[in-house]
C-alpha cells in the first residue's frame, strides 16, 4: 500500500468538510451565536441582580444549572469512558465514532463546569476556593477531580489528533488558510509517521486511555457523593455513585447515538457511520438502559419500604406534585428504549436514534427529579413559608443560560469539525495498514 | 366433599377447647377478696408549705401483685386537738390512689402545748367500701439551708428547730438528714449525718460538674421521721466545677486540617495521575526531537 497515495486520496475526500463552508453552516453558526449572546445577556442580568432574577430560593438553591452540569459532565464521562474501553480493546470499528466521543468528551466537561459557576451567588469570592480549600469537603474533591479530568481528557484527544494533523499539514492541495496550516504544522510537533514515532504514540495513547477510564469513574463518584454524603432525604444513598454512573452512561451513549445520526446525515458519512455502529451502540444502549432501570427501582424501593418519615414525604411529592415528570423519566425515559432496542426488527437506524433521544430527555428529567424536589422537601421547614420560596420554577434567565451552554457545545463542536476531518484519518490507514499485515502474514502462511 | 378439619377430630377439639379458654370470660371484682391499705403521711416541702398526702389501695388477699388504686374517692382532712375537730379540706384520690391536700405556709395549725400537730385523713364508708381512718402526729420543724464559703471552702449548713407556743426556739436533735444534688433524672446523695445540737455542716464535694454554667440544686432532706415526717429543703447554687476535657485536637472531618489518610490517598491519585501526564509529555516532546532530526 503506497502510504502517502492514500494519505492523498483521504484528504482529497475529507478536504470539502474543512475547505468549504455552506451557506446552511453559516446559518446554524449565526443561530448559535444568537443563542449565545441571549444567554450572555441572561448572565449579565444574573451578575448584576443576583440569584432573585433565577428561580433558586431559601429552599431550593440548586436549580436548573447543576442539573445541565450533573448532566454534562455524565456525558462527559461516560464518553471518556467508552472511547478509552474502545482503544484499549482495539475494537475494529472504533475510527469512524471515536473522534466524535472524545470531541464531546472533552466540550461537555468545558461546557458542564460552567454552569456549576453559574450556581455560585458571589462569584467575586470564587478564588476563595483555591485559597482556602477544604480537603474534607466533596466540593473540594470534585473541583480537583474535574481540573484533572479535562486536562487528562485533552491530552489525550490531542495525542489522537497529531497523525491527522501531520497528514493535513504534509498536504499541499489542501485549500485553508495560512494560519491555519500554521497551527497545523505547530500542533503536529514534526510528527512523520516513521515507526518509532508511531510506537512511542501508541504507547502512550494506550496508557492514556486505560487512566482516562479510571478517571472517568474517580471523577463521577466523587461527583455523587456531592450528593450522597450529605443526610438529605432522597440523596443518603449507598448506591449513588454507581447509579450515577449507569446515569452517565446512559446520557452518553445517548448522546453520542444522536451526534452520530446527525454528523452521518449532514457530512454524508454513510459510508464510515455505518448501520453496524448503530446497532452496536444500541444493543449498549439497552444493556445500560436495564441496569439503569434497575438502579432506580432499588433506590425508590427501599426508600419507600423503610417508610422513614421524610423519605416518605419526598415520595408523597414526587408522586403528586411531580407524577407525570415521575413517569416520563423512570417510566417512559427507561421502558421505551428497552422496547425499541431489545427487538431485533424494531432496531434501525433512526428507531435507534428514536430510543436514544428519549433516553437523553428521560435522564435530563431524572436528574430534575433528583435535585428539585428533595430540596422542596427539607428536614426542617423555613420561617417565611411563601410558596415561592419553597417551591422551584425555573425563569427565563435559567433557561436563557441552559440553551446557550448547549449552542456553545454545538458551535465548538462545528469549529472543531471546520478544523479537522470528523472521521480520523490516520485510524482508517492503520487499520488498513493492519489489515495488509494480517494478509501478508496468512500469505506466508499458505506458503 | 369432606372438609380438612373433620378428618382429624381430636386435633379440631383440642383447637376449640384452647380457644374456649375460661380466662376469655369477664371476671367481675369481689371487693371480699380485697384488703384495704390506707396510708397517710405528710411532708413539709422546700416554699414550707405542708402537703398532705392519702395513698388508697385495695391488694388482692391472693394474689400480692394485684394491687388496685381506689379512685376518685373522697378523703376529708383534719386538724384535731382534744374535742376540737376542725376540717382542714378535702381531695378526691387520683387514677393512681393519691389524695393530695397542699396547706400554706401561713396556715394556723391547732397545736398542743409541745408543739405537736394532730392531723386526721378519712373516708366515709359507700356502699361497696367501709370507712378507713388514719392520724398522725408531726411537728413543725424549720429546716434552714445555707450554702456558703467559708474560708474559701463551699460549706454546707443547715439548723433545724421547732417553736413553742411562746415562741422559742426548741433545737432538733439526732434527726438524720441527708443531701442530695438534683442530677438529669434523679438525685444524687453527696451526704448522710444526724442533725446535732439543731445545726449540721459539713464541706461540699468539689468534684460535682452541675449545669454547663456550675449551676447546682443541692437538697437537704429528712424523710419517715416519727415527730417531723418529711422535711424538704433546698437551694441554687453556682458551685459546680465543669472540668474541661483538653483533648489534643486530631485531624478529623470537621477539624480545620483534614484525616491524615485523605492527604495520602489524594496525594497518591494526583501524583500517579499527574505522573503520567508527565510521562506523555516527556514522550511528545521525544516525537518532537526525532522529527526534528528527519
Amino acid at each position: 500500500m503506497d502510504i502517502t497515495k492514500r494519505k492523498r486520496e483521504l484528504v482529497k475526500e475529507f478536504s470539502p468538510m474543512l475547505e468549504k463552508t455552506s451557506l446552511l453552516s453559516i446559518l446554524w453558526i449565526a443561530a448559535l451565536i444568537a443563542i449565545i449572546i441571549v444567554g450572555l445577556y441572561a448572565f449579565y442580568l444574573q451578575f448584576i441582580n443576583g440569584h432573585k432574577v433565577t428561580g433558586m430560593r431559601d429552599n431550593v438553591v440548586w436549580g436548573i444549572y447543576i442539573i445541565n452540569f450533573i448532566f454534562f459532565v455524565g456525558i462527559s464521562y461516560s464518553g471518556a469512558f467508552i472511547t478509552g474501553i474502545l482503544h484499549f480493546f482495539k475494537t475494529q470499528w472504533k475510527h469512524s465514532i471515536a473522534r466524535i466521543i472524545k470531541i464531546i468528551t472533552v466540550l461537555s466537561l468545558i461546557v458542564g463546569p460552567i454552569f456549576i459557576l453559574l450556581c455560585i451567588g458571589r462569584l467575586d469570592r470564587l478564588h476563595y476556593l483555591f485559597i482556602y480549600p477544604r480537603i474534607q469537603s466533596p466540593i473540594t474533591w470534585d473541583i480537583i477531580a474535574i481540573m484533572t479530568d479535562l486536562i487528562g481528557c485533552f491530552i489525550y484527544l490531542y495525542l489522537t489528533f497529531i497523525p491527522d494533523f501531520a497528514i493535513l499539514r504534509d498536504t499541499t492541495d489542501l485549500k485553508v488558510p495560512k494560519w491555519q496550516k500554521k497551527i497545523y504544522k505547530i500542533l503536529a510537533i514534526g510528527y512523520q509517521d516513521t515507526t518509532s514515532q508511531r510506537l512511542r504514540l501508541h504507547k502512550i495513547t494506550q496508557i492514556m486511555s486505560v487512566m482516562i477510564i479510571a478517571m472517568a469513574i474517580v471523577a463521577y463518584t466523587v461527583l455523587a457523593w456531592i450528593f450522597s454524603l450529605t443526610l438529605q432525604p432522597g440523596w443518603n444513598s449507598t448506591i449513588f455513585a454507581p447509579y450515577f454512573i449507569i446515569a452517565g452512561l446512559y446520557s452518553g451513549v445517548g448522546v453520542i447515538i444522536i451526534s452520530m445520526y446527525i454528523i452521518r446525515k449532514a457530512y454524508k458519512l454513510e459510508k464510515y457511520i455505518k448501520k453496524i455502529h448503530f446497532i452496536g451502540a444500541g444493543i449498549i444502549l439497552l444493556v445500560i438502559s436495564l441496569l439503569f432501570g434497575y438502579f432506580t427501582f432499588s433506590e425508590y424501593f427501599s426508600k419507600w419500604f423503610s417508610h422513614k418519615t421524610n423519605d416518605q414525604e419526598l415520595l408523597d411529592t414526587l408522586f403528586s406534585r411531580y407524577f407525570w415528570e415521575f413517569i416520563l423519566a423512570n417510566y417512559v425515559g427507561v421502558l421505551v428504549p428497552i422496547i425499541i432496542l431489545f427487538f431485533k426488527k424494531l432496531r434501525t437506524i433512526k428507531s435507534i436514534t428514536f430510543a436514544a433521544v428519549i433516553a437523553v430527555l428521560g435522564l435530563w428529567l431524572n436528574r430534575y427529579l433528583i435535585v428539585i424536589p428533595t430540596l422542596e422537601t427539607p428536614y426542617i421547614p423555613i420561617q417565611d413559608t411563601r410558596p415561592e420560596f419553597i417551591f422551584y420554577t425555573a425563569t427565563w434567565i435559567e433557561y436563557a443560560l441552559s440553551f446557550a451552554g448547549i449552542a456553545a457545545f454545538l458551535l465548538l463542536f462545528t469549529l472543531i469539525m471546520k478544523f479537522v476531518p470528523i472521521i480520523p484519518m490516520s485510524g482508517i490507514i492503520d487499520q488498513e495498514r493492519d489489515e495488509e499485515k494480517g494478509n501478508k502474514n496468512k500469505t506466508e502462511e499458505v506458503q | 366433599m369432606k372438609r380438612n378439619q373433620f378428618k382429624y377430630p381430636l386435633i379440631t377439639s383440642f383447637v376449640i377447647i384452647l380457644l374456649c379458654s375460661t380466662t376469655s370470660f369477664a371476671q367481675e371484682i369481689d371487693v371480699n377478696n380485697y384488703k384495704m391499705f390506707f396510708n397517710f403521711t405528710t411532708e413539709k416541702q422546700a416554699d414550707n408549705s405542708r402537703l398532705l398526702e392519702v395513698s388508697f389501695n385495695a391488694k388482692n388477699k391472693k394474689d400480692r401483685k394485684d394491687i388496685m388504686p381506689v379512685y376518685n374517692a373522697e378523703i376529708k382532712f383534719f386538724n384535731i386537738l382534744n374535742e376540737e375537730k376542725v376540717l382542714i379540706g378535702s381531695s378526691n384520690t387520683s387514677k393512681e390512689g393519691v389524695a393530695q391536700l397542699i396547706l400554706p405556709e401561713s396556715h394556723n395549725y391547732l397545736t398542743d402545748a409541745n408543739g405537736n400537730i394532730n392531723l386526721k385523713a378519712q373516708f366515709e364508708s359507700t356502699d361497696a367500701l367501709v370507712n378507713k381512718t388514719a392520724e398522725i402526729n408531726v411537728k413543725n420543724l424549720h429546716l434552714e439551708l445555707n450554702l456558703v464559703e467559708i474560708d474559701s471552702v463551699k460549706t454546707v449548713l443547715v439548723s433545724a428547730f421547732t417553736t413553742n407556743k411562746l415562741g422559742e426556739k426548741i433545737v432538733a436533735e439526732d434527726v438524720e438528714i441527708n443531701f442530695y444534688v438534683q442530677g438529669m433524672l434523679s438525685k444524687m446523695l453527696i451526704e448522710e449525718g444526724y442533725i446535732s445540737n439543731g445545726e449540721y455542716e459539713f464541706n461540699f464535694p468539689t468534684d460535682i460538674p452541675g449545669d454547663i454554667n456550675g449551676n447546682l440544686l443541692v437538697h437537704s432532706m429528712i424523710v419517715d421521721h416519727d415527730e417531723y415526717w418529711n422535711v424538704t429543703q433546698n437551694k441554687n447554687v453556682n458551685w459546680g466545677v465543669f472540668h474541661t476535657h483538653f483533648v489534643k485536637e486530631k485531624n478529623t472531618l470537621w477539624s480545620a486540617v483534614a484525616p491524615l489518610w485523605m492527604y495520602t490517598v489524594l496525594t497518591i491519585m494526583l501524583i500517579g495521575v499527574w505522573a503520567n501526564y508527565v510521562y506523555t509529555i516527556i514522550h511528545l516532546f521525544k516525537i518532537k526531537k526525532e522529527g526534528k532530526k528527519l
